[in-house]
């Protein structure tokens, strides 16, 4: 899976770049959407890739070498998700507080019993 | 940043001093950092769970552990850090609940930040509710059975969170036994625990009002 990354450096824009959980006790993807930009082209040539991880330890190369625009989008994987990327420079939970436990959007997440301010009734 | 902050904290209490319901508790907490600490604090705290609930013959009620004593510091002076010399200001505050990792005293509210192995519990300073002695140390026991079950987790706002998630969860059940009802003269009656109504208990929330 990684040298498939490199491998398609000829597209030179991640359109971008998400991930998520394909069952609860399963894989975990992460999903690159590359596409080629040149001038003077209508229709770009597009391409999908998915990186399965596995859940123990789900560790993934980092692109953000190769295509800068990687770098919200794989921190955003890994506050959501846990995926952790090899050699980002700035890896830190970006959408949940810096202190928080818990990848929010796995399957098997479950939400601790925080209070709410004022009940709907 | 902690300029700001600190200035937003004295506005909050001399609103609160207004009231005689100057309600405040101080707390031994054991940081996972240090672990010497957590060595002496565990002793004392095994004997004091011991001593409490082990002397019940017929368990009906459960004894509330009692607070433990606070020894009253003299010339606390803010000490508010920023970030940039290492302090932190770990708080977890809801409308009745408001606690932070930090040692704040009762009489002039400076709110000491070095001695971040305490946590303050500040009690519905908007008066929500009407509070007595009674259930105010109710609360405050609760509080620390939470804090001696939490011991040993790491000392951040999700933590803090968590246990004021609990305290307002335990007001709420107080609220429906019936201890504490709605306080009908506060400034912002909007009954954010649930509207008052008749439940199987005598007492109601609110005013009952059937006829």
């Amino acid at each position: 899976s990684t040298a498939v990354i490199l491998y398609v450096y000829g597209y030179n824009y991640l359109r971008s770049q998400c991930a998520y959980d394909v069952a609860p006790g399963g894989l975990l993807a992460s999903v690159y959407h590359l596409t080629r930009i040149e001038y003077g082209i209508d229709q770009p040539e597009e391409v999908c890739i998915k990186v399965f991880a596995p859940r123990k330890k789900p560790r993934i190369p980092s692109v953000f070498w190769v295509w800068k625009s990687a770098d919200f989008q794989e921190r955003e994987s890994y506050d959501m998700l846990g995926i952790s990327y090899d050699k980002h420079p700035r890896l830190k939970r970006i959408l949940m507080p810096e202190s928080w436990i818990g990848w929010p959007l796995r399957k098997d997440y479950i939400a601790p019993n925080f209070y709410e301010i004022q009940d709907a009734h | 940043m902690a300029a700001s902050a600190s200035s937003s904290y004295m506005a909050f209490s001399t609103a609160g001093m207004v009231g005689k319901r100057h309600l405040r508790n101080n707390n031994r907490r054991v940081l996972s950092v240090s672990a010497q600490q957590q060595q002496q604090q565990q002793e004392t705290l095994e004997e004091t769970t011991k001593v409490d609930t082990t002397n019940e013959t017929l368990p009906v009620k459960k004894q509330p552990t009692t607070p433990r004593p606070v020894e009253p510091q003299i010339n606390v002076k803010s000490k508010n850090m920023g970030k940039e010399y290492g302090g932190e200001w770990l708080s977890s505050t809801t409308r009745h609940v408001r606690i932070f990792a930090a040692y704040i005293d009762p009489v002039t509210c400076e709110m000491d930040q070095t001695q971040m192995d305490k946590l303050t519990l500040i009690l519905d300073p908007t008066n929500e509710f009407v509070w007595d002695d009674v259930t105010c140390t109710k609360v405050y026991s609760y509080f620390q059975e939470l804090v001696d079950h939490y011991e040993g987790a790491p000392l951040t706002e999700y933590t803090l969170r968590l246990i004021g998630s609990d305290i307002e969860h335990y007001i709420r059940k107080l609220l429906y036994d019936g201890e504490i009802k709605y306080n009908m003269r506060a400034k912002t009656l909007n009954f954010s625990m649930g509207k008052p109504r008749i439940i199987f208990n005598e007492d109601n929330k609110g005013s009952p009002d059937v006829q």
